[in-house]
């Protein structure tokens, strides 16, 4: 069963957050895998970050963030694989960056569009994301917003394991063709 | 219910629905899909780990040799032979292989791959250049590419719109591309056109050919746009009736259809317009820099590589001399560009002049060959980018301009305005 509803511990970036610092330069080469990503995802958006597992054992569920979130025209996946093995179930911002927007679709980690969600959130806050009536409530205040719809198959992916399994199967038992 | 624009209509036509909505993310028919030489591979690979010997179609996948054409070093040339194993492997019926080549881009839209009203996506970021003859253009990953390779389908978040609408006469000599950096400067590289799709309005847009639209487009990625596109007309029928390998419609967006902005540009005062090093938007009029030296001229690339460009370089400099201190080298975009230049007689005039002329590739514009940039270097280029270390070493600086202000400035050895010669 797909969780409909998410409950979790929010971090909120305090200004634009680059996908250079969420993975540093060192660790580019690194095969992406989400157990090692996850290790040093962060590590350079913010002092606390730097040591290692430091974000993950942070406990965030969702990251909340402004304008063109991951941007800096760095296409690396271990951005998007890293926050998924540090727990990150979705993030939410006024924008993406297109590459890892992309990344993130295809590794199945919704990257939700909510306007001005930073204003009403803190770090540590508790949020609620339906993702079927498409709103995201911070339960610290009762504050709700509403977010861009989630296409199914982006949860459908993350089941497969990311895009080419996804495509793989439906390749597999014929029904590619139905995908629209 | 309000109507469409142009990229709302063809996400939505493209994907079996009447309608999409901004920041809906769609599966969509693919016409063509583009790959080459030095990502083709893996794209072939991924290709198979989903299980597939075969392309969707092949006479719309289209494979390019650029980026390492003529192979500079043996390994590159490894490479290659490589990469048309796999090409020929798969009997793709259109190979731009070195002898046809040129910038993918280039090819893809000058043999009618690339079609109104359809979506074409390339593994190169600068597919954006498809708008220009009224399609939606992307740039996608390897695993994206091999996907539309073997089910002719992608998936697209809808991008908003924003319309830019431009009015006014071009000055004599000023470009697309200066209008492309004079947006840049106005809208700034990280602003707020990130994943937005841009559309290209209004009498000066109408008056531009099909060359000066896809200079528009082509940079519409270096804004951190999603797509660029300039609606079909007359110039468009016409470029695309000896090519084009299908039939299309016209297509247009609705008089009610909902941007997120609207920018009105009069470019009755644009005037050459430059980059400065290392930021694509540290924009200013030439008026600012003119008379600095620099000491290597480029033109080329999928930018301003096409025979329109070559032709206002050899204008300029047609029975005269480049200055002793500059090395000028040009590169045509793609074979059937150099050939319409050679015919012209614009390929001589450049001889003559001093232009040492290449064969068509990326060039240096990859940073891999064909005239890299040392330390020290100071280069006027009429490609996209700046970045440090673009071009080669990282202790040169990048100029980016018109093609007409790099001629004129090659004749005199610093950067001169065109319109004063």
């Amino acid at each position: 069963m797909r969780e409909k509803i998410i409950r979790g511990k929010c971090w909120v970036a305090s200004g634009y957050v680059m996908a250079y610092d969420m993975v540093v330069q060192k660790y580019w080469t690194d095969p992406v895998d989400k157990q090692l990503n996850s290790r040093y995802i962060m590590s350079g958006v913010a002092p606390e970050f730097e040591a290692d597992n430091a974000f993950k054992n942070a406990g965030y569920t969702f990251i909340v963030a402004g304008h063109n979130f991951a941007g800096g025209g760095k296409s690396i996946e271990h951005v998007v694989t890293g926050l998924m093995g540090a727990g990150i179930k979705a993030v939410f911002a006024d924008s993406f960056s297109r590459l890892q927007f992309r990344n993130a679709t295809n590794y199945g980690l919704p990257f939700i569009t909510v306007k001005d969600l930073v204003s009403i959130c803190q770090t540590g806050d508790e949020l609620e994301y339906d993702m079927q009536a498409n709103t995201v409530k911070n339960l610290r205040t009762g504050q709700v917003k509403e977010t861009a719809p989630l296409a199914p198959f982006v949860l459908e992916i993350a089941e497969a394991g990311g895009l080419v399994e996804f495509i793989k199967r439906k390749i597999a038992d014929g029904t590619a063709h139905l995908l629209r | 219910m309000a109507g469409m624009t142009i990229t709302e209509k063809i996400m939505a036509y493209n994907s079996g629905r009447d309608k999409v909505k901004p920041g809906e993310l769609v599966w969509a028919d693919v016409y063509s899909v583009m790959t080459m030489d030095y990502l083709g591979q893996s794209t072939f690979k991924t290709l198979h780990e989903l299980g597939k010997t075969e392309v969707f179609d092949r006479q719309r996948v289209i494979c390019v040799s650029d980026h390492l054409v003529p192979p500079p070093t043996p390994a590159f040339a490894t490479m290659l032979n490589q990469w048309r194993q796999l090409v020929r492997q798969h009997h793709i019926k259109y190979f731009y292989d070195l002898g046809r080549q040129g910038i993918a881009h280039q090819v893809m839209v000058e043999n009618g791959h690339v079609l109104p009203g359809k979506i074409s996506i390339g593994t190169d970021s600068h597919a954006n250049t498809y708008g220009a003859v009224g399609a939606v253009g992307n740039a996608v990953s390897v695993t994206d590419a091999a996907v539309a390779m073997a089910i002719g389908k992608c998936w697209f978040r809808v991008p908003e719109s924003v319309k830019f609408y431009v009015t006014g006469r071009w000055q004599p000599y000023v470009m697309a591309k200066d209008l492309s950096l004079h947006i840049m400067g106005m809208m700034h590289w990280n602003g707020h056109l990130i994943y937005k799709a841009l559309e290209f309005a209004g009498p000066a847009i109408e008056a531009l050919d099909i060359a000066g639209r896809m200079t528009l487009c082509n940079m519409t990625v270096d804004l951190g746009a999603k797509n660029g596109i300039v609606a079909p007309d007359q110039k468009t029928v016409e470029y695309l009736r000896p090519v084009q390998k299908d039939n299309w419609e016209m297509i247009a967006s609705d008089p009610d259809a909902q941007y997120e902005a609207i920018y009105e540009i009069d470019i009755t005062n644009l005037g050459p317009t430059v980059a400065l090093p290392d930021k694509l938007d540290d924009v200013v009029p030439i008026e600012k820099v003119v008379g600095r030296k620099f000491n290597k001229a480029f033109v080329g690339t999928c930018t301003n590589g096409r025979v329109e460009d070559i032709a206002i370089v050899a204008q300029i400099l047609r029975g005269k001399q480049v200055h002793p201190e500059v090395n000028f080298i040009l590169v045509p975009a793609s074979q059937q560009v150099y050939l319409e230049a050679v015919k012209a007689g614009y390929i001589a005039d450049l001889i003559e002049a001093g232009v040492a002329v290449d064969t068509p590739s990326c060039a240096s514009c990859a940073g891999i060959h064909t005239g890299v940039a040392g330390d020290g270097d100071i280069i006027l280029s009429a490609g996209n980018r700046n970045m440090k270390g673009r071009m080669g070493s990282k202790n040169a600086q990048i100029y980016l301009t018109s093609p007409a202000v790099v001629a004129a400035s090659a004749l005199t050895g610093v950067i001169t305005d065109p319109r004063l010669l």
